[in-house]
């Protein structure tokens, strides 16, 4: 073999393993409250419990609410932004940040909302105008 | 009626686009002039029948019929005309009937310009690409097998459970539900049909590499193709400029670029696009280099249509900001990428042997080699993004149910390329127009060099840059930009029709230098409170109630109604209150910011707005949105939106109030209301408007014995319905009573309208007072804003480094179509 296609393989080997190493630090699994109370970092899915106390406090500038994640937790989460748009409309939500000592501190949220497409009952309130 | 017309024209396109791919291909095998004749001719009128369907589309959405789906949708009856047009590609459908159209488009020239013997198989490709995209638009339920969502299904089509469509099957809805107000709005406008000009023209050097394997001639094909791979590019470009600006300045995320899967939808098919392009150069030059410039041609069009499956198949719809709805096109798409995997890999393996291969390597100081490493770290970067947008399939080897990855592996991967590129570009265009032997290279570049050292140095002192990492990336643009500029000063000498590969390549050093400037520098404003927090949460100072330090920084400050705020010590901001308007959108705050600087520039005012998403609001619940205002200058922009405001907050509360009005009982107006005034500004209190005018001195007799202090203010109060006032002095005294401090504050009556007032304060240091007022109805809320506000630098250097990019592309276009039109024309001789 030619050295050159030897030092071509090895490096390419070399940048894919790399690369892939990285990738598969940057990623993290989506988790609930419990197993995140172990990371540093975590993602968890859930949906806005409203039966609980929520709102923008302009004293501390935060937006505090309650959320259940998939299995049924339920913790207090801290977002330091106000009630982001799409807030009450989303179906589904994915906070981002650290749990610590039971209290959720969201560095990010995004919001899922739901399909116009998928949900016919959506159509009622433009379409019942008698 | 209309729509089974257009539903029709659609099937008839796809039939004759299918007549057209076999007639073309029987061409090519059997190098038949007329039949490829008749190919055209199906390929016209396949043509007409995309025109009719769209036609008829667009006459559907503009006269509102909203008994389609689609119509119904993406439109409403308020919806400005404009904004229908731009409804015609709000949705899947509709963005694929338009990328079939541009396709059709690119078609008409390829028909035009190509030379035998590739016009037949181009025009195969051409139209098997346009047979995948037809077929997502077909409507058709074979046997239970569905293919395709049409543009032209009824409400009745799409959800037949529907409750009023069993109870009525006619049922056309009074109103439709309106376009996504974040896409109302010119750039929206013409971002799209842009993407799709690019995608079509991207799909030609696709086409022309497949014909160039087809019909074994490795030479050519790369004349035509390489105008047409440049066009392709500045129009992606142009796509992704556009998008990234309307980014930056209607949504609230704050910046142009976030790595969202729909923009590496089409950043990806650019940066393979662009190592193609340099494939193509190198081939045109140097006759080598026939595999790379075929391949990369191939993968750029892969590339397009896997960015297509992942942001419409619905695999991302948990990773991206864009919505895309999922229409059941999965299958569909995944084949569509399937057989453009295997007829562009496949083909390109099965040739492989025969392609012809350089007879000896180039050494490293060539431009062959180092054209062919600016190429390869091109591809690279490309690669590293799909892997990162492709992380809900890719992730999954790792974890299940992957989230994306961080934005750090994009930045942390994207840099040190871009730093390899940069270098790279100069040495290469060095080398590009002239030998050099090591020796020979090192002195034509060591004036750029020089230069370079001292810009650098004085960006680094200027700029007060401490990371190293951020000192090898300035230096790495700054001799992009001076290394190219000083190849084509030469250049522009002897023949100014040859910049366009240094003009592009300083543009890529400007864009470098703008994106680190406007990210690393970018600074939030706020007001000398949240300064203070923050600098005590970055020593780790700041607790909260439980003693756990607190690591979120805040990011806005509250502002009150005409009273100033030093932010960021360099500039006074005052919040001077909003109007409501319904244009363009009912609804619609638009706030007033004074910002005056306070080293003596001049003072400008921000309009930002806040306004109900239609589309999504219900009269239960409004949702809101932003639309930050940003005012650009050269040397930083200033960023700036509502975050919330007192008029929000009372409306919601509303709102509130309204869902559960068997809870809360009636709100109380207090008794009496006290409320503070700074002089000369006026407060509206229900139908009143209270202006605290100015002190007047009050006369002995007025006052108690023994009067500390004793002063009247002039007060006005407007009835503002009737425009009646009156002015009033009330009075204010302190005095001392058996060794004890007293106030007299005697209320004063306007029996007219049952109220008293009492001046029962005074603030010297601030010009402002405390009234007590009786006999108020309304209860007096301050007037804020939540504002978030940054200084983004130099994203003006950004957008310069895309246009030079633009332009120098541009100019490589017209260079090589020129090229190509001379060697037509000897042909022809």
């Amino acid at each position: 073999m030619k050295p050159k296609l030897v030092l071509g393989i090895v490096s390419i080997v070399l940048f894919t393993s790399l690369l892939m190493y990285n990738f598969g630090q940057s990623i993290s699994t989506y988790v609930n409250f419990e197993q995140a109370e172990e990371l540093a970092s975590a993602h968890v899915v859930g949906v806005w419990d409203n039966s609980l106390e929520h709102g923008f406090s302009r004293e501390t500038m935060q937006f505090s609410f309650h959320m259940k994640d998939q299995d049924g937790n339920v913790r207090r989460v801290i977002y330091p932004r106000p009630r982001p748009n799409n807030f009450e409309q989303a179906d589904q939500l994915v906070v981002i940040g650290t749990m610590r000592n039971g209290i959720f501190y969201a560095n990010d949220m995004l919001m899922k909302c739901p399909s116009k497409y998928n949900d016919p009952n959506a159509l009622e309130f433009v379409s019942f105008d008698e | 009626m209309i729509g089974t017309i257009g539903h029709i024209l659609i099937s008839g396109a796809f039939l004759t686009g299918l007549a057209a791919m076999v007639v073309y291909a029987l061409a090519a095998n059997k190098e038949n002039e007329a039949l490829n004749r008749a190919g055209n001719w199906l390929w016209g009128l396949k043509g007409l029948f995309v025109v009719g369907s769209s036609a008829m589309l667009i006459h559907l959405l503009i006269t509102s019929q909203f008994k389609y789906f689609y119509v119904w949708n993406y439109t409403s009856l308020d919806l400005e005309t404009m904004y229908k047009w731009s409804a015609f590609y709000g949705g899947q459908e509709g963005s694929f009937l338009l990328w079939i159209f541009c396709g059709f488009l690119a078609g008409v020239g390829l028909i035009r310009w190509t030379r035998n013997p590739y016009k037949a198989p181009v025009m195969f490709v051409m139209a098997l690409t346009q047979v995948f995209l037809l077929s997502m638009l077909l409507g058709w339920d074979l046997f239970g097998l569905k293919l395709g969502a049409s543009p032209f299904r009824t409400i009745a089509q799409e959800m037949p459970n529907a409750p009023f469509i069993q109870a009525n099957p006619d049922f056309v809805p009074a109103d439709g539900t309106g376009l996504n107000d974040l896409l109302k709005s010119p750039w929206m406008m013409i971002h799209p049909p842009i993407i799709f000009v690019g995608f079509a023209m991207m799909t030609v050097p696709f086409a022309f590499a497949i014909a160039s394997l087809w019909t074994k001639r490795y030479h050519d094909w790369i004349r035509p193709a390489l105008p047409w791979t440049l066009s392709a590019n500045v129009f992606l470009l142009t796509a992704i400029f556009l998008g990234g600006y309307w980014a930056y300045e209607t949504l609230s995320f704050g910046g142009y670029w976030a790595w969202d899967p729909v923009e590496n939808a089409s950043l990806v098919p650019w940066l393979i696009g662009t190592a193609g392009i340099h494939m193509m150069i190198i081939q045109r030059k140097s006759a080598r280099a026939h595999k790379g410039a075929i391949f990369f041609a191939i993968l750029a069009y892969i590339s397009v249509v896997y960015q297509t499956f992942l942001t419409r198949s619905g695999v991302l719809a948990e990773s991206s900001v864009h919505s895309f709805v999922d229409l059941g096109l999965y299958g569909q798409l995944l084949w569509f990428m399937l057989v453009m995997i295997g007829l562009g890999i496949g083909f390109f393996l099965y040739r492989y042997r025969e392609l012809p291969s350089p007879e000896k390597e180039a050494t490293i100081l060539s431009r062959e080699f180092m054209t062919f490493t600016g190429a390869m770290l091109l591809f690279i970067l490309g690669l590293v993004i799909i892997l990162g947008t492709s992380s809900p399939i890719i992730g999954k080897l790792f974890v299940p149910n992957p989230t994306p990855p961080q934005i750090q592996f994009y930045n942390d991967w994207s840099m040190p390329i871009a730093i390899m590129m940069a270098f790279l570009t100069v040495i290469g265009q060095a080398l590009f127009w002239k030998n050099h032997t090591w020796e020979s290279l090192a002195s034509a570049l060591m004036t750029p060099l020089l230069i370079t050292s001292v810009a650098t140095i004085l960006t680094i002192i200027l700029g007060d840059v401490r990371n190293i990492f951020d000192m090898i990336f300035i230096f790495a643009a700054w001799f992009t930009v001076i290394g190219n500029f000083a190849v084509m000063f030469d250049l522009a000498r002897k023949n100014y029709k040859v910049i366009g590969g240094t003009l592009s390549h300083i543009g890529f050093g400007i864009l470098l230098l703008g994106v680190l400037a406007s990210s690393v520098y970018n600074e939030p404003l706020l007001d000398q409170r949240g300064q203070n927090y923050n600098r005590l949460v970055a020593m780790g100072e700041m607790f909260d109630e439980e003693g756990f330090p607190i690591t979120q920084k805040l990011e806005m400050f509250e502002l009150y109604l005409n009273q100033p705020k030093v932010i960021n010590n360099r500039m006074m901001m005052t919040y001077e209150g909003y109007t409501l308007t319904d244009s363009p959108r009912p609804g619609t705050q638009q706030y007033r910011i004074r910002v005056e600087p306070l080293d003596g520039g001049r003072t400008y005012y921000l309009y930002p707005e806040v306004y109900p998403m239609l589309t999504s609001s219900t009269p239960d619940n409004i949702d809101w949105s932003v639309d930050p205002d940003i005012r650009s200058g050269i040397k930083s922009d200033m960023y700036l939106y509502v975050a919330g405001s007192s008029y929000v907050a009372g409306e919601n509360e509303k709102l509130d109030r309204r869902r559960n009005i068997a809870n809360v009982a009636e709100v109380e107006t207090p008794e009496f209301q006290q409320i503070e005034f700074k002089k000369g500004i006026p407060v509206d209190i229900g139908p009143y408007r209270f202006t605290f005018k100015d002190f007047s001195p009050a006369e002995e007799r007025a006052l108690p014995d023994s009067t500390v202090v004793g002063i009247r203010s002039v007060i006005e109060v407007v009835h503002r319905p009737s425009m009646q006032a009156y002015e009033l002095e009330p009075l204010f005294a302190v005095y001392n009573k058996d060794g004890q401090s007293w106030t007299y504050a005697p209320p004063l009556e306007i029996s007219n309208w049952e109220l008293s007032v009492q001046f029962t304060r005074i603030f010297p240091e601030s010009d402002s007072i405390e009234l007590t007022i009786h006999g108020l109805e309304e209860e007096y809320e301050e007037d804020w804003v939540l504002i978030v506000a940054e200084n983004k630098p130099f994203v003006s250097i950004v957008w310069l480094g895309t246009f030079f990019l633009m332009i120098g592309f541009s100019v490589s276009i017209f260079r090589h179509w020129e090229r190509e039109k001379n060697t037509k024309e000897h042909t022809a001789d």
